[in-house]
């Protein structure tokens, strides 16, 4: 394994931890853009309140991610960059938008126009970013890109199935992991079984657009197509395992369990996806090889991240810790 | 802006020499637009990420130690503001990184491996800060005030290596070295060469003192106008008194860093020293011109004010030193000097007013603590004005400076390796993009204004009344009274200091208005 192995490795499960966390976030958006009836705003206040602490953390995932692309792998950067621009940009939007919505939303006390505009704003900026973002990495998977053709990318039906796929997988996410939210305090149970139905029903979801999925893959990447047959069957399972017991577990009101077991199932996808992808980066274009960053630079890197995850690891487990249950005197005051 | 002028007439140069293909043209000059307006709308929310926490460590320190409410009421106004400016300022860093390559993919290809150092660490640090802030502003009630007060030490910390990490990758655009580059591809580069750019030491000193300048300008010029309102309670008087001394402190010590960045300049890019002080041919005995508008044809500045062979003893303490003018390189290889030198002399002529009114208040403060006056800091009318003033005056001149920096480096991307036209995207659709941009940004800015605005207007905060509870981070309310006594905050925050802490320890005390 070479140091530009290494790093794709970081990377992978650089992105696995973004959507697992930051992932969740826009889900979070999502189901309050969904949010109906008598308890929406209850509904709205709990995602609020969920991603409020953790919520610029999670985002940096992201950056790092990118980070590791471009230092990385710079040229697939450059090539991704002039090729993927609407997508990207649609993402870049997103995120510009539903973070300055969520403070604005936060803080702003009507200031500049009514707190929920800046509430749907971010409802449906949360909802874009991640179609975005999956219409980017399906591109990245066909190869399909050129210079000059940005269309290309939203054009293609894989393309828009695999973005629709993120936003469901985000969502699916987020409503499991609101359901332990709401069922922790009292002042937010009466919330549970609408979440409830929300995650079967966004993992239902999930289940059929992966069935579309994979046909599509078949024809219009045939080339990740073969090596998915080849390496990625276990991750496939681990999917499909974590899936169904996130069902069951959802079904019995075993919330912390469901947590752990969606995590798996989208993380199985994304590593099915990385070890399928291996050893392209944009299929046809660059590879892990050649797109690689002189080696002394990555191994620095590589360092950089071990000396940074020194760092990182205890905080994030405090900053998880601290915030893992609701607090009894906000509820309280909430609701008052 | 002086960037977003910069750039107007960077199109219109281009579209008069002809040298190159339109469509380039204007896509290099719709990316470098959009470029500045990205990068002055995120600087203009980092510098507060980098000094808002050590303003915080103070006054939060100094509640955590005597639990008097008016260091409470400051923290919790500064700490909301500061949770809008960091998250606008986060997201408008993360556009950044994804416009890296969006608008100059061929840089990112080149060169991304060069700065992955750099932007690796700066990564992590922002991931720190990040991670704490989410522990400060909603860890109110589920940490103790010590543990609070501490969450903010990394977030400083954090901050400040922030700054450090993305300082080094601009200075090694700047002056890039310790990278062997064959045929157009980076086949060795040291992992460190962004910290050993020569340009590193000065420029990454020169931000961290413009940052806290911001942010002391800033906050000085909030509870200076609150005070020209006629709030002048003790909660103003110390909002004011603390960013005064921050901004009045970092000015005099700006002013000897910028003398050293000038020569580093003058030996590393003389080109740029050149543009930024208008001198047109290589000489020795060169003046220094005050003011003037640069004219490309002459090579001279007009209506400036010259002092005779000051140029060159400041850069090599003789009046002998050489100084390499513009003409040394061909006109395609200078920098837009009229727009340089103009930026130039705004942050100099800016900088060298907060230095004399930190000259100004510094004597004032002696005078007044020898006579036993109190507050120390003056508060009379035109005092206020200046105050007011010293923030967007700061804010002007680092974006002045960073004009000075980016526009100085032109036709440069990478100082010497790159041109800027070369890095740019082919994109069609940069119009577009650029019109998208910069509507969401003025969007985004307009609306935190208002709300920033909103802030910053009315004396103390109210405990959690505004808005639900769950929505905005949970604070705690003063010690010993819950919301009832909010409103009379000031009124019962002086009169506690008087009686309680004594005026030898805490010399906000009493703070009346004894102009």
């Amino acid at each position: 394994m070479t140091a530009a192995d290494l790093l794709a490795v970081v990377m992978v499960l650089g992105l696995t931890a973004y959507a697992l966390t930051g992932g969740a976030d826009f889900g979070g958006g999502v189901w309050d853009l969904l949010a109906r009836g008598r308890d929406a705003a209850d509904q709205r206040r709990l995602v609020s309140a969920a991603l409020g602490p953790i919520w610029e953390a999670n985002h940096v995932w992201l950056i790092f991610v990118v980070v590791m692309m471009f230092s990385g792998f710079p040229e697939a950067f450059g090539i991704v960059g002039s090729t993927l621009e609407i997508p990207l940009i649609c993402a870049l939007a997103g995120i510009v938008l539903r973070g300055a919505a969520y403070v604005y939303r936060a803080y702003g006390s009507g200031a500049a126009g009514p707190d929920h505009w800046w509430g749907h704003v971010f409802a449906v900026s949360s909802a874009i970013t991640p179609v975005a973002l999956g219409v980017a990495g399906a591109a990245l998977v066909t190869g399909d890109v050129a210079e000059g053709a940005p269309l290309t990318p939203v054009t293609s039906a894989f393309g828009i199935v695999c973005g629709v796929f993120a936003l469901a997988a985000t969502a699916f996410l987020a409503a499991v992991y609101l359901c332990r939210d709401a069922a922790a305090s009292p002042e937010t149970e009466h919330l549970v079984p609408g979440l409830r139905r929300r995650a079967l029903g966004s993992a239902v979801a999930c289940g059929l657009l992966a069935a579309v999925l994979l046909p599509l893959l078949w024809s219009e990447a045939p080339v990740v197509a073969d090596r998915f047959a080849d390496r990625s069957v276990p991750f496939v399972v681990l999917s499909a395992i974590g899936g169904v017991t996130s069902l069951v577990a959802l079904w019995q009101h075993r919330f912390t369990a469901a947590r752990v077991t969606a995590g798996i199932a989208v993380a199985g996808v994304l590593w099915g996806w990385a070890a399928a992808q291996y050893p392209d980066l944009v299929v046809g274009r660059a590879t892990v090889d050649s797109a690689a960053a002189p080696e002394a630079n990555i191994v620095a890197m590589l360092i950089a991240v071990c000396c940074g995850l020194v760092v990182l690891v205890p905080s994030l487990w405090m900053l998880f810790r601290l915030f893992a249950n609701p607090e009894p005197e906000a509820e309280a005051e909430a609701r008052s | 802006m002086v960037q977003a002028a910069e750039v107007l007439s960077h199109v219109a140069a281009l579209a008069q020499t002809g040298d190159l293909n339109p469509a380039s043209a204007t896509s290099t000059g719709l990316a470098r637009g959009q470029t500045a307006i990205s990068l002055a709308f995120h600087i203009c929310f980092a510098v507060f990420g980098v000094g808002m926490p050590w303003l915080l460590l103070y006054v939060e320190g100094r509640w955590v130690r005597t639990r008097d409410p008016v260091w409470l009421a400051l923290t919790r106004k500064w700490s909301r503001a500061f949770a809008v400016l960091f998250a606008v300022g986060a997201v408008s860093g993360t556009a950044l990184s994804f416009e890296f390559g969006l608008l100059w993919p061929a840089f990112m290809a080149r060169y991304g491996g060069v700065l992955g150092l750099s932007f690796t660490l700066e990564g992590f640090a922002f991931f720190t800060e990040a991670i704490f802030i989410g522990m400060y502003l909603y860890g109110w009630k589920r940490l103790s005030p010590r543990a609070h007060w501490l969450t903010l030490w990394p977030i400083a910390i954090a901050g400040t290596f922030s700054t450090l990490f993305i300082i080094t990758a601009n200075a090694w655009m700047n002056t890039p070295g310790h990278v062997t580059e064959v045929d157009g591809k980076v086949v060795s580069a040291e992992p460190f060469a962004p910290f050993l750019a020569a340009t590193a030491p000065h420029q990454l000193i020169h931000m961290l003192l413009a940052a806290m300048m911001c942010t002391g300008g800033i906050v000085a010029g909030v509870y200076a106008v609150g005070m020209l309102r006629g709030r002048r309670d003790a909660y103003h008087q110390r909002g004011l008194r603390i960013g005064l001394t921050v901004l009045l402190v970092c000015a005099p010590l700006q002013l000897i860093v910028g003398d050293w960045a000038a020569r580093v300049v003058g030996n590393e890019q003389p080109i740029k020293l050149a543009a930024m002080e208008g001198l047109g041919h290589t000489t020795t005995h060169a003046p220094l011109t005050l003011g003037g508008i640069y004219d490309e044809q002459t090579g001279e500045v007009r209506h400036g004010i010259e002092i005779p062979n000051l140029l060159s003893l400041m850069q090599g303490f003789s009046a002998d030193k050489e100084i390499i003018g513009l003409a040394a390189v061909p006109p395609e290889e200078r920098p837009n000097a009229l727009l340089v030198h103009l930026a130039f002399n705004v942050m100099v002529g800016l900088g060298m007013a907060l230095i004399a009114l930190s000259a100004a208040v510094g004597f004032v403060v002696l005078l007044r603590r020898r006579r036993g006056q109190r507050p120390l800091v003056p508060t009379g009318r035109p005092w206020l004005w200046a105050a007011a003033a010293s923030g967007p005056a700061s804010v002007l001149a680092m974006m002045a400076g960073w004009e000075v920096t980016e526009g100085g480096r032109q036709p440069w991307i990478v100082y010497g390796r790159m041109r800027v036209d070369e890095a740019v995207t082919t994109s069609s659709g940069m119009p577009a993009i650029f019109t998208g941009t910069v509507l969401l940004y003025l969007g985004l800015a307009t609306a935190l204004i208002l709300i920033l605005r909103r802030m910053a207007t009315g004396g103390p905060e109210l405990g959690g009344s505004v808005g639900e509870a769950t929505r905005a981070p949970d604070i705690p309310d003063a010690r010993p009274a819950p919301d009832q006594q909010a409103p009379n905050l000031p009124a019962s925050a002086s009169a506690g200091d008087g009686s309680g802490n004594g005026t030898g320890t805490d010399p906000s005390g009493r703070e009346e208005d004894t102009r």
